[in-house]
């Protein structure tokens, strides 16, 4: 198929899509706010058996009509952009049948009105992401981190079976609704089936949405191309996780102990995620880093059970993360595939729309005032000390993540686009149109989507109950704007003015910076806990059961029936006398036999 | 002339056939070995038939010489076969088919 074509129908494909779920929002709209959830479209009845019917059937409510506008709308504007990115690769075609792939299993995993279609759209994105981590197949690395990556998500969904094995054996169904109502009726708080259940789709949730102790994959899966670091690792199926424990609130707000873990785990993963990407040079695992670190913001708002706040966040996080993932593609693209940013610097100039484009995404990310970040951010560290759950320790660690956040986004801006370009051979310069209007679009939306918080806060209420009341305090409000704006000023000091400042930092602090820079040896870590003790397991019982055992045993009883065998065999001497004399000699036996017994 | 006659003539001509069967290592030798023990059932088939006043000793004879002769055909197509491809008929060469 010529690479034209295959790029248009995707984007039309995807487009379609968009222009689809604008209807269906605007169809949603005219409806009153308490008709607008649970509307159950069944297409068609899968598997009717005695007590277990399996509908096709697709749910749509204020959340998944949210989800589709972020994933069908994002993923657009990536698919335009990958048009122009991807030009001239030789398998132009299959990338876009891959990104097709993964928005059909997004929008699969989305519109499931069951767990069933909830684990298969969630198997199946984790393959879309698989596909398209290796898609240069004959760079290993590539390779090895679509392999991690798999593994990885596998031991989620492993936990994800389980959990809807035990959601059917307790409730009898696996329909959402059901589920939830029969949930609401039967179950007690911090019920053992609440906490069973709740912690082992969290275990799913965890490895899709990259939290400690899971998140090892999404750093390696930079190793697929920009746009899909953009679409699938920042926008889109990383979300997967929240958009799990959003979806499935009335479970987890049964189970308040669940939420604590969740909180925990994000806030723990957003500071070490954070702390990460202080210290890393490779443009794009720094803002993966950033994804790890966001997404512990979005858990952090579901732990503490103000889920519209953390489906805000997850829809300011889409667009100004894929517009900082499309803006650094812009750059690399500029630079030949470099992506080092030691070898960066001075393309404010020469790139300006890129430049701009990532200043904006780089000030959402730090959450700076009127920018759509400071408004979904604030509202979560806001919560974090005055929401139900919330206390001092989440929400200074919140703030520590956030004044980190704004270091490590602007150490990437400030290296990349200021001073004097540092690979002297290259001739850094915009792109085509295709790839700079996407930009302008996301940052449009970076911008200025933090104006719309008050309409998803009522949108969604019908889903998550009553909207929110959103906390009114300026001094805490201050503190974090100001631990923001104390990051910009601390990058730009350290690596706008004088690199001497620079070097003396990284000596006094030469044991963390080594601890950062190394990624605190987690995958050392499970290097020497997990990988290798199973090679040795493997490699032992290869050689202890394998060869000594089964297959001593099977040669073993082969070699003796063969040495029977011969000895038999003997008997026939392939002497016609010899038998004929055997034949009458039994002939006589049998004769003395009769006339004598 | 009473049936132990006929039966020891039988029996006799029977042993003679299987020794010679055994002994010699000509197989036409013991083809003919073979057709002297069939045809010592033929006579005590035939003895027995006029002993009983029956008929069937005589036609079961005739069926075993036309089985005979049958096999002989067969047989003899096989001999001179392995004549022509080893130009030696000692069955005691003969014996591809040992274990």
């Amino acid at each position: 198929m010529p690479h034209r074509r295959a790029g248009l129908i995707a984007c039309g494909a995807v487009g379609g899509a968009f222009a689809f779920s604008l209807y269906a929002l605007s169809q949603m709209m005219f409806l009153e706010a308490e008709q607008r959830a649970g509307h159950v479209l069944t297409l068609y009845t899968w598997i009717t058996s005695e007590t277990f019917t399996l509908n096709l059937s697709i749910l749509i409510d204020p959340l998944s009509v949210f989800m589709f506008l972020i994933v069908t709308g994002v993923g657009f504007l990536i698919h335009v952009y990958s048009l122009s990115y991807m030009e001239g690769d030789p398998e132009f075609p299959r990338f876009f049948a891959y990104l097709n792939l993964f928005i059909f299993s997004m929008l699969v995993l989305i519109a499931a009105a069951d767990f069933f279609f909830l684990i298969v759209g969630w198997a199946l994105v984790g393959l879309a992401s698989y596909l398209l981590i290796g898609f240069w197949r004959e760079k290993t690395s590539a390779v090895l981190a679509a392999r991690k990556a798999f593994v990885m998500n596998v031991i989620g969904d492993v936990g994800m079976v389980i959990a809807a094995f035990v959601i059917f054996s307790h409730f009898g169904t696996l329909n959402y609704l059901d589920v939830f109502a029969a949930a609401k009726a039967n179950l007690r708080p911090n019920d053992d089936v609440a906490l069973l259940i709740t912690l082992l789709l969290l275990v799913g949730a965890f490895a899709k949405s990259a939290q400690l102790p899971l998140h090892t994959w999404l750093p390696d899966a930079m190793e697929g191309p920009t746009p899909v670091s953009a679409l699938i690792h920042a926008a889109t199926m990383v979300t997967a996780g929240v958009y799990l424990v959003a979806r499935c609130h009335v479970l987890y707000e049964l189970a308040p102990y669940t939420m604590y873990f969740i909180a925990g785990v994000g806030v723990i993963t957003a500071v070490f995620a954070g702390s990460m990407a202080l210290v890393q040079y490779d443009i794009k695992r720094v803002i993966a880093y950033s994804t790890m670190s966001q997404l512990g913001y979005m858990f952090l708002a579901v732990g503490i059970g103000v889920f519209s706040a953390g489906m805000f966040h997850l829809m300011t996080h889409a667009f100004f993360k894929a517009l900082l993932f499309l803006s650094a593609g812009s750059v690399i693209h500029a630079l030949n595939g470099e992506q080092d940013l030691r070898r960066m610097g001075g393309l404010r100039k020469s790139m300006p729309l890129t430049h701009l484009t990532f200043l904006i995404g780089s000030l959402a990310l730090a959450g700076f005032p009127l920018t759509s970040g400071f408004y979904s951010k604030e509202a979560i560290i806001l919560s974090s000390y005055h929401g139900e759950m919330g206390n001092i320790f989440f929400w200074a660690i919140a703030v520590l993540t956030a004044g980190m956040t704004a270091f490590y986004i602007f150490r990437v801006y400030f290296y990349t686009f200021n001073g004097t370009l540092r690979s002297p051979e290259a001739h850094p310069h915009e792109g085509p149109l295709a790839l700079t209007a996407p930009l302008v679009a996301l940052a449009g939306l970076a911008l200025l989507a933090g104006g719309l918080g008050h309409w998803v806060d009522e949108f969604l209420a019908p889903v998550f109950g009553a909207a929110p009341v959103h906390p009114e305090d300026e001094l805490l409000e201050t503190i974090a704007v100001t631990a923001g704006v104390v990051g910009i000023a601390f990058a730009g000091i350290l690596y706008m003015t004088g690199r001497d400042r620079l070097e003396f930092v990284k000596q006094a602090l030469a044991p963390i910076y080594d601890l950062l820079y190394n990624k605190y040896y987690v995958d050392e870590i499970y290097d020497f806990l997990i990988v290798r003790p199973t090679k040795a397991i493997g490699a032992f019982l290869e050689e202890k059961a394998e060869r000594q055992g089964i297959d001593f045993a099977v040669d073993e009883v082969g070699a003796q029936i063969h040495g029977v065998s011969r000895g038999i065999g003997l008997w026939q001497s392939g002497k016609v006398r010899t038998y004929a004399l055997n034949m009458v000699a039994g002939l006589v036996v049998i004769l003395l036999f009769v006339v004598f017994l | 002339m009473g049936p132990n006659f006929v039966l020891i003539i039988s029996a006799t001509i029977f042993c003679i056939g299987a020794l010679g069967f055994m002994i010699r290592k000509n197989p036409l030798i013991m083809f003919m070995c073979v057709e002297l023990m069939l045809n010592s059932v033929n006579f005590l088939l035939i003895g027995y038939s006029d002993f009983l006043n029956s008929m069937d000793g005589q036609i079961f004879a005739l069926m075993i010489m036309a089985v005979a002769a049958a096999e002989v055909v067969v047989g003899l197509a096989i001999i001179l076969t392995i004549f022509r491809t080893r130009h030696d008929l000692n069955v005691d060469h003969i014996n591809v088919l040992k274990g």
